[in-house]
Formats: structure tokens, C-alpha cells, sequence
């Protein structure tokens, strides 16, 4: 037999949603779907969930004070840190709630504070509130003398999002929503009776609706249904983590002034780090995110320009994202609307803060499918709880007596910097972690000041143990990062005896 | 919460710090002394450790590191030394209580007499130095990946670059090639290798391994594994000079960038660290400023020679017995050493001028033909001295008779003749 007689690909299956792309968009919107009657499935071209744009990204929850008057944008991130509130206590998941410190370092950008609190104002945002260098000296002991003003506002929040992301799929797929991951769409076409047809890596599916909420790749998806007026602007930006030793010199989240090149934004993470960002570069590539000495350089002068104490030596570790934002709109406003040429495709297209609108993008979404002509309705039995398991080093001493009483395996410390246990490890194995970063991700083993170092032996044995395979085939992220490439010529002979 | 179990010593880890410490605190007559080992074999990083030449100056022999440790293992099997193994201390304080988690034992606390702090050190991550380039698999700190091959058996890769001279990556660069890898290069960004003169011929000359002062790598290359790492030449400020990279192709870069004693314990403590050496300050009893809480080894300041580790575990257990014989925790008379511009690194920061002291001290640049004074108690001459090689001290106490009793400041310089 030819290649070119070679079996057609499988069918893999119908539905009547299909939500391409199960980053933080795409999972809320598998979320919110997963509450209606229907057949749904989230495509995921990854080997994870989220591990795409969303993971690399300052996992901040905004109030609209970005985003200008009349803006879409806006409109979905009034009431985000509300939204993510809630969805924590559902989801299990961890929210912390931080306030915003905007800094002006000279007079001339009170300007500035004034037109980000009227804007926010105008998405019905209260509670901003300019400040003088004494209410900022109290607020936050170590920013810059120079700051003369600062806008203040309350109750933003920070999470992490890959383990949003990973809670928000999880609970989807509880409710009923299929995940195919590693599956990358590569054409759209009609069936006979007019619904499409997605012809993927893995083989054909076929969906009444189709969301495309493919994040760098949505311009892409676009294209195979004849849209060719979606372009994406691209930026790569460089965030650098910071030791947690340092952690006291910020506890808000501080900004500073905000252009093409740079978003000047430090504060504290999820996990009580700090995280700061963000310098741009322009770039065409969906898939550089390699990190520069001057990508480095420059942000760590971004972050010293806000708090001159900040030192190098604390930075734990560096990273890049792409930042996409849709080119074709005014202010670079979101783009969320169905297809010109296919009805029945709604693009989901957004930009900073992409996070912070998720949860409302998600209902907006569904309104757009009933406009679109899907029936709507809720199903009974929507469980709205998925349960995460407890982690230990952010537990009192009360509760990780408990976890270990409950499960011994709490008392087996594995990551040291973080206070990881085997416990937490082996739950985010069987819960579906198949790669070193997915493990790291969902527990924060090697996420602390050794960046791996002791436990990265340990997590390696774990999945080759939990998933049945050898040390050689367990990789970092997926086909071709393997850890190790063979065992030693002598062979491994315990000296313990 | 349980109540707190009573003890005279605990010793955090039971490396060749921790476990000297031990068996001469046991030999001192002190009762009760737990060790706790967050890992499940005790040693700290000595099993991983199979070359030889540990215990030259202890054992007059060279042993290799399960050896010297095994040494000191049945020490304190035949003293009675409870070694708590796979148990991780999560906090400690000013009030010295303890409070350690296991496996097999849950969550327990401690009311300690004294501490001794032996946790180590531990590599300095990629992060650290800002590597640009992507984020592949075979990335590894020479820590690491010894502790692959040595202790797990397998292999991190088969072409390798090191990036820094420090003494564990020279010695993984002669481990690897024994294993049938081949090590392209050592990188190091100074001008002189930053490990033992010894280690730089037996791991790098003897197995024809270059060693490329004056450089550093500037990218990582690769979206999946490593694929190659481009490197280049530095000026006197370390930074890449123009028309100087090249592209090496390898698998796998490992880092042997530097040591950071591994002191979050002893901060939750607040004992008081030295920028210098990243440890505590202490005294000539290894005390910190935490009454009762005494430091050694590689968390109280990165040492050349495990020999000296366990000296220095020693010292800090005879420091802790002459707190549990209740000399009181009062106002210590100090008087503070103080080195000039060419002092790195000085233990013990401060002395009480009542006994004799063991002075550890680093210059902070190569030095040749050179004067060490100690205020005006001491003064020799020395032929060299460079950054990676401890110079030594011991002087009796009788020599601190001839100071006046104000004296709170002892000045220490090298001084090129």
C-alpha cells in the first residue's frame, strides 16, 4: 500500500461546541459551557493545559483602570477580582487579594494617575483614590523617595495560572466536557449538512459551533475559516522572579509608567514571591521565548527605578511570554465576535488584561452562542465544586498535622524550598501531570530558590514510578525533553550494600 | 500542638558537619542529641561524592566521601547518636524550639538546649546568573547531576559544557568522561579557575578537558533538549566582547556557578548573617548572635576541605556544652575582626579574647608574596594566596593576653610586599 492509499485519519468525534484552545480563555469557557446541555470538547495542540501564553504571564487580576471608556475590555473586567473570588471557592484554587499602588515619579505623570482612575470610573470601578509621598511612605516603605503621587485602589488580586487553568479544565471535564490535548487544528471545512469539520493531528471533528480561542494561533484559526482580517500584534516580554527572602520590600502591586516598550509592574505572586515586569521587544515569532542579558538587564532597571532596594543577586529565575493583542481594533480593544464568513465561529481575541476578563469573556461568549442560534440550556446536576488536594507549605501547623494524619505520605518533604510532599506530587501525577513542568507547575516543586536542584531526582523517579515508564522517557515537557539519556555504562549498583 | 519534647542538642543535618558534631558532643557527655537529616540516608552530600581524597588531614588517608562519611556514621552508631532520617525541620526560633516533620513520626516539636546548624550549602541556579536563551531539558547543576549519575546511575548526557570551575563541576567533568561522555569545555568567567589548583589538573589536564578562562556562555540553544550553548570571551567586567562567540554543540550544560550556605533556617531563627560569607556571624565558639545557637561547616561559610567541616562541627559542639552547663547567655565582651580591601571573607567575625581561636580567612583576589596581619598578635608572610584556597589560622590564647582590655576592633590585611 502507498503512503498516498494510506488509511483517512480517524474520526474522533461530534460535538456540538468546540472550543479550540485550552488556555485561561478557553478553560473558562470549557467551564461555563460545561453548565449547559450539549456535547463539548476543549483542543488543546499542547501537552498540557495553559501551558501556552497563559502560563508565562504576571497572573495579575486587574479593575478596569487600563482600559479606556466605552471599551469592551472594560466592560468584562469590571468586577474580575469579584468574579476570581468566587471561582476560587469553587474551583479550590488559590486567590490572594493584593491592592494597587500606581506610582507618578514626577509631577508631570500625576497626569497619568488621574486618567487611569477616570477610566476605571468609567467602567463604574470606585474607590481609586490619589495619595501623596507620606500615604505612599506608609503604604510601602521601600519605593523610591521620588514618587510624588500614587493611585490607590483596593481588593486587586494575583493567582497562579496554571493551576487556575489545570482546576478550571478539571472541572469541565468533571461536568462532562471532553479534553483532547496534543491535537492541533491544521483545517476547517463543512460537512454535507453544513456543520464544520476540523481536521486535526489527531484525526476529524465535527461541531455546530466552533470557539476560537487559540490565544497567539487565533489569527491562524481565523484564516481556515476565510477571515482573513484578523491580525495580531505581537510582543515578547521578559518578567524576572525574586527570591522570597526579599518579599518585604513589596506588598502591593506597584506600577509605574506603561509604553510600547516596557509596563513597569511589580509585585507580590500567588506563592509570595515577587514577580516584576514587563519589558517588551516587538517580535513576529509566536514561538521565541528566549530570554536576552539586555531583556534581563532592562527589566531589573524597570523594577529598580520603583524599589531602589532590589538587588540582582535575589532574582531566582528569568522568563519571556508573548504578548498578543488583536491589531485591527481601536485601542487594541478585544475582539470577540462571531466570523463574517462562518456564523457559527465566534473568535475570541484579547489582550491585556486577558486574565482579568476571562471569567466575564466566558459568559459573553455564551450570549454570543445563543445569538449565533445554540439552543441554551442549563443541564441539572452541574457541579460547580472540583476539589484540588491541600498543599503543605502553605498550610498552619494545625492542618499539616491533619494532612498527615489523613495521608503519611505529608510528612515526606521532597522540594525543600517550597515545602512540597511526595504526597502532593503523586496527586498531581495521578490527577494528570505527565512532565517535570507539569508537576512543577500544579505543586511548586522546583519553583523555589534551588530552581530543582534537590528535588528534581526525586520528581523524575515519581513519574517514571506513577506512570509506568523509565527514567530515560520521563521529560521535562513533553516528546523530546527527555531528563537523561541512558543509565550509567557501570549500571547502577546501590552502595548502601 | 503536642507538647514540646525536651532536648540538650539537636544538630540540623548530618553531613560531615552535623555528625562530628555529634559524636564529640556525645564524647563531651552531653545526653540528649537528635540529628535530623531531611534525606533517607544520613551524610548530607558526601555519599554522592566517590572520588577520593577527603580525610588527608582528619583520617591520614584518602577516602572517598562515603568512606570519610561512613567513618563518622559508625562514630555515632558506637556513641548512641539518634540520627532522625527523612526528617525535614520546618522552623526554628529565637527560643531555640524546633519543629520537625517525618514521615514515619508526623509533626513534632522540640524545646532545644542548643541548636547546631550543619544544613550546608547548597548551587547557585541558573536563574541566579541570568543565562539568556531558551528553557530546554539538560540543564543541570553540577550537584545535581552527580547526584544522578553517582547516586541514582544515570546519565544527564553525552556532550557536556561546564559553565563555571567551581570544585564540583571540575570533578563532574572527569566523572562524566569516565562514563563515556565527552566534556567539550569548562567555561569559567574569571580569569583563574575558581576550584582547588589539585582539581584543575587531576579532573581537567589529566583528561584533556579545556578550561576557558576569561569566558562565559551567552546562550542556551534548543526549544525541547539542549541542543548547544554559544559562548564567549569577557573583559575585566565580565561582559561578552564583540566578535567572540562561538557555538558549541552539546546536550547538556551543567552549572558550577557558586555556593550559597543554605541558611532560611537560621533567618526564621534571626540570627544574623555576613554578607560576606553568607553565613552566620559567630564567634570563636561557632555561637551566633542567637544565644545557643551555633553554626559550622558550609552553612556557616563555604569551605575548601571537608576535614575542615568537621573541625569546625567539633568546635560548635564544645560551644553547645558549655551552653547546657548553663554558662550564662549574658553581654559577651566582643572584640570584632575587621579585614581591609583585600580580605574576602573572615570567620570567626568577632572573639572573645578568653581562648584560643581557629581564624578562617579568604583574600578576594589572586595575591602573590604576600604579609597577613592580625592586628598587631600576628603577622606572617605568606608566598600566594588566591580566593578558592582557605588560609588557616590558629592561634593560642595565650596571644590575646597582650591585648588591651579595650580593644573592640582587631584590623585583618594581606598586603602584597
Amino acid at each position: 500500500m502507498s503512503a498516498a492509499e494510506a488509511a483517512p485519519p480517524p474520526h474522533i468525534g461530534d460535538y456540538d461546541v468546540i472550543v479550540i484552545g485550552a488556555g485561561i480563555t478557553g478553560a473558562m469557557i470549557a467551564r461555563q459551557l460545561s453548565k449547559l446541555q450539549g456535547r463539548f470538547a476543549v483542543l488543546e495542540k499542547g501537552a498540557f493545559p495553559g501551558f501556552g501564553v497563559s502560563k508565562a504571564s504576571l497572573s495579575q487580576i486587574h479593575l478596569p483602570d487600563f482600559c479606556p471608556p466605552g471599551s469592551l475590555k472594560g466592560k468584562l473586567c469590571r468586577d474580575a477580582p469579584a468574579r476570581f473570588k468566587k471561582l476560587a471557592g469553587e474551583l479550590d484554587v488559590y486567590y490572594r487579594e493584593v491592592d494597587e499602588l500606581w506610582l507618578a515619579l514626577e509631577a508631570a505623570q500625576v497626569a497619568n494617575l488621574e486618567a487611569a482612575k477616570a477610566r476605571a470610573e468609567s467602567h463604574g470601578a470606585t474607590g481609586f483614590e490619589i495619595i501623596g509621598p507620606q500615604r505612599i511612605r506608609e503604604l510601602e516603605p521601600h519605593v523610591t523617595p521620588e514618587a510624588v503621587a500614587g493611585l490607590y485602589a483596593r481588593g486587586l488580586g494575583v493567582i497562579y495560572t496554571p493551576q487556575w487553568n489545570f482546576a478550571l479544565i478539571e472541572n469541565a471535564v468533571q461536568n462532562g466536557v471532553q479534553l483532547h490535548l496534543q491535537t492541533e487544528v491544521v483545517d476547517i471545512g463543512k460537512t454535507n449538512g453544513g456543520i464544520y469539520r476540523l481536521t486535526t493531528n489527531q484525526g476529524t471533528l465535527t461541531a455546530s459551533y466552533v470557539i476560537n480561542a487559540a490565544g497567539l494561533y487565533t489569527d491562524e484559526i481565523a484564516r481556515m475559516v476565510g477571515d482573513g482580517h484578523i491580525h495580531l500584534s505581537l510582543r515578547k516580554g521578559t518578567m524576572l522572579i525574586f527570591d522570597k527572602s526579599v518579599s518585604h520590600l513589596v506588598r502591593h502591586m506597584i506600577f509605574g509608567t506603561f509604553s510600547e516598550s516596557h509596563s513597569q509592574d511589580i509585585a507580590p505572586t500567588a506563592h509570595g514571591n515577587l514577580i516584576l515586569g514587563v519589558h517588551y521587544v516587538p517580535t513576529n515569532n509566536k514561538t521565541d521565548t528566549k530570554v536576552s542579558r539586555e531583556g534581563i538587564q532592562q527589566t531589573f532597571e524597570l523594577g529598580r527605578q520603583l524599589v531602589p532596594a532590589l538587588s540582582q543577586k535575589d532574582i531566582i529565575t528569568s522568563f519571556a511570554g508573548i504578548l498578543a493583542q488583536p491589531d485591527m481594533t481601536r485601542d487594541g480593544d478585544f475582539h470577540i465576535a462571531a466570523s463574517q464568513h462562518s456564523p457559527r465561529v465566534i473568535h475570541v481575541i484579547v489582550g491585556a488584561p486577558g486574565l482579568s476578563a476571562a471569567p466575564a469573556v466566558a459568559e459573553y461568549v455564551i450570549q454570543l452562542l445563543a445569538d449565533a442560534g445554540m439552543p441554551i440550556e442549563e443541564k441539572t446536576g452541574f457541579n460547580p465544586k472540583r476539589g484540588g488536594w491541600p498543599a503543605f507549605g502553605i498550610a498552619s501547623i494545625a492542618e499539616k498535622q491533619q494532612m498527615i494524619a489523613a495521608n503519611s505520605k505529608y510528612g515526606h518533604i521532597i522540594c525543600r524550598c517550597e515545602q512540597v510532599t511526595e504526597a502532593e506530587t503523586v496527586a498531581s501525577i495521578r490527577r494528570g501531570a505527565r512532565t517535570m513542568d507539569a508537576v512543577k507547575h500544579l505543586t511548586r516543586a522546583g519553583m523555589g530558590r534551588c530552581q530543582g536542584g534537590f528535588c528534581g531526582p526525586f520528581v523524575l523517579k515519581c513519574l517514571a514510578d506513577e506512570l509506568g515508564i523509565t527514567p530515560t522517557q520521563v521529560t521535562k515537557s513533553g516528546p523530546g525533553s527527555h531528563q537523561i539519556v541512558k543509565m550509567t555504562r557501570s549500571g547502577f549498583k546501590s552502595c548502601d550494600g | 500542638m503536642t507538647t514540646a519534647l525536651n532536648l540538650d542538642l539537636a544538630i540540623i543535618g548530618s553531613g560531615p558537619a552535623g555528625l562530628a558534631a555529634a559524636v564529640k558532643a556525645r564524647q563531651l557527655g552531653i545526653k540528649d542529641v537528635v540529628v535530623f537529616e531531611r534525606d533517607e540516608r544520613p551524610g548530607g552530600i558526601l555519599p554522592q561524592c566517590i572520588h577520593n581524597g577527603f580525610g588527608l588531614q582528619k583520617f591520614k588517608a584518602a577516602l572517598t566521601g562515603p568512606e570519610y562519611i561512613n567513618r563518622y556514621i559508625k562514630m555515632a552508631q558506637v556513641h548512641s547518636v539518634d540520627i532522625e532520617l527523612d526528617t525535614m525541620v520546618l522552623e526554628i526560633d529565637k527560643n531555640r524550639i524546633l519543629t520537625a516533620v517525618s514521615e514515619h513520626r508526623g509533626l513534632r516539636t522540640y524545646q532545644c538546649k542548643s541548636i547546631v546548624l550543619a544544613m550546608g550549602c547548597r548551587e547557585r541556579p541558573r536563574g541566579a546568573i541570568g543565562i539568556a536563551g531558551t528553557r530546554p531539558a539538560g540543564v543541570f547543576t553540577a550537584g545535581q547531576a552527580q547526584r544522578l549519575v553517582n547516586i541514582e546511575g544515570y546519565m544527564p548526557g553525552e556532550t557536556i559544557v561546564i559553565q563555571g570551575s567551581g570544585d564540583v563541576g571540575m570533578i563532574m567533568a572527569r566523572r562524566l568522561s569516565l562514563e563515556g561522555a565527552q566534556v567539550k569545555a569548562v567555561v569559567e568567567i574569571q580569569p583563574f579557575a575558581s576550584g582547588l589548583i589539585r582539581n584543575e589538573v587531576q579532573c581537567l589536564h589529566d583528561f584533556d578537558i579545556p578550561l576557558l578562562l576569561s569566558h562565559t556562555v551567552v546562550e542556551i540553544h534548543g526549544d525541547k533538549r539542549v541542543e548547544g550553548v554559544s559562548i564567549a570571551e569577557v573583559d575585566e567586567r565580565w561582559q561578552p566582547l564583540e566578535g567572540t562567540v562561538q557555538f558549541i554543540a552539546c546536550d547538556t550544560l551543567l552549572l558550577s556557578v557558586g555556593l550559597i550556605p543554605e541558611n532560611e533556617l537560621s533567618k526564621m531563627a534571626g540570627v544574623s548573617l555576613d554578607p560576606q560569607t553568607g553565613g552566620a556571624y559567630v564567634d570563636e565558639l561557632l555561637e551566633t548572635s542567637v544565644p545557643g545557637i551555633f553554626s559550622c561547616g558550609n552553612v556557616l561559610h563555604v569551605n575548601d576541605y571537608v576535614d575542615e567541616v568537621s573541625n569546625e562541627g567539633e568546635i560548635a559542639a564544645r560551644g553547645a556544652q558549655s551552653r547546657i552547663k548553663g554558662r550564662p547567655a549574658g553581654k559577651k565582651k566582643k572584640i570584632a575582626l575587621v579585614g581591609n580591601k583585600t580580605i574576602g571573607q573572615i570567620v570567626p567575625q568577632a572573639i572573645s579574647g578568653q581562648r584560643a581561636v581557629t581564624f578562617y580567612i579568604r583574600v578576594n583576589r589572586p595575591m602573590e608574596k604576600l604579609t597577613l596581619r592580625i592586628g598587631d598578635i600576628f603577622k606572617k608572610r605568606i608566598p600566594y594566596a588566591r580566593p578558592s584556597e582557605m588560609i588557616q589560622i590558629r592561634l593560642p590564647k595565650k596571644v590575646f593576653s597582650e591585648l588591651e582590655a579595650s580593644t573592640a576592633r582587631l584590623k585583618v590585611s594581606c598586603e602584597e610586599r
